[in-house]
C-alpha cells in the first residue's frame, strides 16, 4: 500500500460506530471486517456443571443461553488460550434467574449485560451451577464474537449536475450510508435516505470514491469499539508478520 | 420458551429488552414500533426476535 490511510469518525459510540477510512484496498478493508468479526478473542462460558436445576428448561439448553451471555473481556495478554474462569449461579425460585445473578471468581471477567433473563423459576425450582468461561475467536463459536452486524460501505460522492427539465416531476433516489458533498461528510439518515430531499430540482450524478470505506461496527459489550478494531488490526498485523517470516528464504 | 438471548442473525443482545417490551407492548397498548425504537432495537432482525416470541414457561410448569 503505498497512498496514505485515513481515518475520519462520522459517529462515535462505547458499543457503535461509524468511521470513514482512506486509502485502503477492498481487500484490507474486507479483511479488516472479517479480522473483527472471528479473530478477536472474547470470553464466553463454555462448559456447565450443574449441581440442581429443577426449571423446566434441560440443562443443555440452560448451558447455550448461559454461554450466548457476553462477559467482560480482560486486558490482553491477561489470559492465553485455554485460561479458565469460573463463574457460578444460585437462584431460588419463585423469581427469575439473570445473568447478573452470575458470581465470577475474576473481577476481569463479569457478565456485559445484567438483565438477560436465564429461566423462569416457579415456587420450589432452584438453578445452581457452576460454569467455565474461556477466550477463543469467533470462528470457533458465534458465542465468542465481539462485533456484531460488521460491516463497511463505498462512501459515495454526490454531485449537482444542473436543474431538473421544467415540468419533470421529482423523483426520489435512495442513497444509504454516508455521502461526501464538497469534502463534507453527511449520512444518509440526516436527509432520510433521498437525496431529492437534500436537492429539491436539481439533478445529481451518485458515484463510488474509491479506496475509501465508510465502517459501521457495533460490539455485544464485550469490550469497546476502539478495543475491537485495534486488536483486529493487530491480529491482521501478526498473520501478515507470520506469513512474512514463514515465506523467507 | 424463553427468549432467545441473542438475534438469530446479527448475535445482538436481545433478551435484556425483553420484560420492558412485553410489558409495554405486549399487555400494556403502546405501539410495538414506538417500543423497539425507543428500546435501541433497530435492525429488523433483531426486532422479529422480540415481536415474534411467546413465552411458554407458564404453560409448560404444570407439567413438570
Amino acid at each position: 500500500m503505498t497512498e496514505e490511510y485515513d481515518v475520519e469518525f462520522v459517529e462515535t459510540g462505547d458499543r457503535k460506530a461509524r468511521f470513514l477510512v482512506r486509502g485502503v484496498t477492498p481487500a484490507f478493508a474486507n479483511g479488516l471486517r472479517r479480522a473483527m468479526v472471528a479473530d478477536v478473542p472474547t470470553m464466553a462460558i463454555d462448559e456447565v456443571r450443574f449441581i440442581e436445576n429443577s426449571s423446566v428448561m434441560f440443562d443443555e439448553q440452560l448451558a447455550l443461553r448461559l454461554g450466548l451471555v457476553p462477559l467482560t473481556t480482560p486486558p490482553e495478554g491477561e489470559f492465553v488460550d485455554g485460561d479458565t474462569v469460573t463463574l457460578s449461579i444460585d437462584v431460588e425460585g419463585p423469581g427469575t434467574a439473570y445473568s447478573g445473578d452470575l458470581v465470577s471468581s475474576d473481577s476481569l471477567v463479569q457478565p456485559a449485560e445484567d438483565n438477560v433473563p436465564i429461566i423462569d423459576l416457579k415456587d420450589d425450582q432452584r438453578l445452581e451451577a457452576e460454569a467455565d468461561a474461556l477466550i477463543e475467536r469467533g470462528k470457533d463459536h458465534a458465542k465468542h464474537q465481539g462485533g456484531v452486524a460488521v460491516g463497511y460501505r463505498h462512501l459515495q460522492r454526490v454531485e449537482v449536475e444542473g436543474d431538473l427539465p421544467e415540468f419533470e416531476d421529482e423523483r426520489s433516489q435512495i442513497v444509504r450510508g454516508v455521502i461526501e458533498d464538497d469534502g463534507e461528510l453527511v449520512p444518509t439518515s440526516e436527509f432520510d435516505d433521498d437525496l431529492s430531499n437534500r436537492y429539491p430540482g436539481k439533478e445529481v450524478s451518485v458515484e463510488d470514491v474509491p479506496n475509501a470505506f465508510v465502517f459501521h461496527v457495533e460490539t455485544d459489550g464485550s469490550f469497546t469499539v476502539d478495543e475491537l478494531v485495534t486488536r483486529a488490526v493487530e491480529s491482521l498485523e501478526a498473520r501478515a508478520t507470520e506469513l512474512e517470516e514463514a515465506v523467507q528464504l | 420458551m424463553m427468549v432467545p438471548v441473542r438475534c438469530f442473525t446479527c448475535g445482538n443482545v436481545v433478551a435484556e429488552h425483553w420484560e420492558e417490551f412485553d410489558e409495554r407492548a405486549n399487555d400494556g397498548d403502546e405501539d410495538p414500533e414506538a417500543v423497539l425504537d425507543e428500546l435501541g432495537v433497530e435492525r429488523y432482525c433483531c426486532r422479529r426476535m422480540l415481536v415474534s416470541h411467546r413465552d411458554l414457561v407458564d404453560v409448560v410448569s404444570p407439567y413438570q
